[in-house]
């Protein structure tokens, strides 16, 4: 029947003419939507099969083509202001130390804060990446290697190593890795023998005591050979007094004195 | 790239930890993050026995981690050539290992 309608129409679209089927597939009265799943009519499987979405791929797969090295020059203002800041920390602080960080309770670290700013000592958190170029450029190279993981900085201008060792010992989680007092760098060893130093004055003390020693001395090692002859001609004289009670007074004492 | 914070060891079968390392040196990367990482609260939490003691050296020695067992096993990780998520898993294999082997005893005894 559809045929023979085409054919009577003679061209133009042969749906167009309000065509009912006659046979309308209505058995069971399954609807479009149903709450079970349908299969697609199988014209509409052959629509959804060729329009498929196909991802857009490049002719050679980016890893045959060599590697672009993307320069990353962002270089934030924030990023400076740290960089500036940590410059400061190198420049105006006589002490550094650094010390490695596992993480540890909140209160513990306001604590160990505490403790540490009595004795002037500030706590710095430091970020690797911007820590690294730093010290790179400036006479820190050898602080580099120490940058590995999380690190926190004790920064202080003055050098109070034992009362920092010991706030350290009671906190088990930061390790100390290594300072630099006075632009020297020290392993842990060394902190700990500049703990076991005795201050400035003292050492100073003990300078001034030695070198004034030999000066004490030369005066008496000069006399000496003449005062030991004085002494020995001394007891030679109460000898021969003692042997011979009486005798005139030997000339041999002003003699030897006149020889020197 | 928190990886390793999903590996879980859990350190009941452990007496205690020593990491020695030189910090001066080049090759302590892993070791050093291995440290980091036990000392985590979770980890910490599974065991509050077990001492971890950080060994800082200047003497080029090699980075070491010795573990001690608490049944007398002793474990010891040359660090120079492993890396942080390797050690933590062969720490967290031999751990999980000892643990079900505790386990089994104690059901055994307690029917």
């Amino acid at each position: 029947a559809p045929a023979a309608k085409m054919a009577a129409l003679g061209g133009g679209a042969p749906w167009r003419r309000g065509w009912l089927p006659a046979l309308q597939l209505v058995r069971r009265g399954s609807k479009a939507v149903t709450r079970h799943w349908k299969a697609m009519h199988f014209q509409r499987q052959k629509l959804m099969a060729v329009t498929e979405y196909l991802r857009p791929r490049p002719a050679v797969p980016p890893r045959c083509l060599a590697p672009r090295k993307e320069v990353v020059e962002e270089d934030n203002g924030g990023v400076r202001l740290l960089r500036r800041q940590v410059e400061e920390v190198f420049r105006d602080n006589r002490m550094i130390a650094v010390c490695q960080y596992n993480s540890m309770p909140g209160e513990d670290v306001v604590l160990m804060r505490h403790y540490l700013r009595k004795h002037n000592i500030e706590v710095k958190f430091v970020l690797n990446e911007i820590v690294r170029p730093v010290l790179s450029q400036s006479k820190y190279k050898n602080l580099l290697p120490l940058f590995v993981a999380r690190n926190i900085l004790l920064v202080s201008p003055e050098t109070k190593v034992k009362e920092m060792l010991r706030v350290l010992k009671g906190v088990p989680q930061i390790n100390l890795l290594g300072a630099c007092i006075d632009d020297t760098i020290l392993s842990r060893q060394g902190v700990e023998n500049f703990a076991k130093l005795p201050s400035l004055e003292t050492t100073q003390g003990q300078t001034v005591g030695a070198l004034a020693l030999l000066p004490s001395q030369t005066s008496s090692l000069l006399q000496r050979g003449s005062a030991h002859l004085a002494a020995l001609l001394d007891q030679h004289i109460r000898q021969l007094q003692a042997g011979e009670p009486g005798s005139p007074a030997d000339p041999t004492p002003p003699q030897s004195s006149g020889d020197h | 790239q928190k990886m390793a914070s999903k590996i879980r060891v859990v350190l009941r079968p452990v007496k205690s930890i020593v990491v020695r390392f030189c910090p001066f040196e080049s090759n302590v990367e892993s070791t050093r993050k291995f440290l980091g990482y036990i000392n985590h609260k979770k980890i910490q939490a599974t065991n509050r026995n077990c001492e971890v003691t950080a060994d800082v050296r200047h003497d080029g020695s090699e980075p070491l981690v010795d573990v001690m067992f608490a049944d007398g096993e002793r474990l010891v990780m040359k660090g120079a050539n492993l890396t942080t998520i390797e050690m933590l898993t062969a720490l967290g294999s031999r751990c999980s290992a000892k643990d079900l082997k505790e386990e089994q005893k104690s059901k055994k005894r307690s029917p």
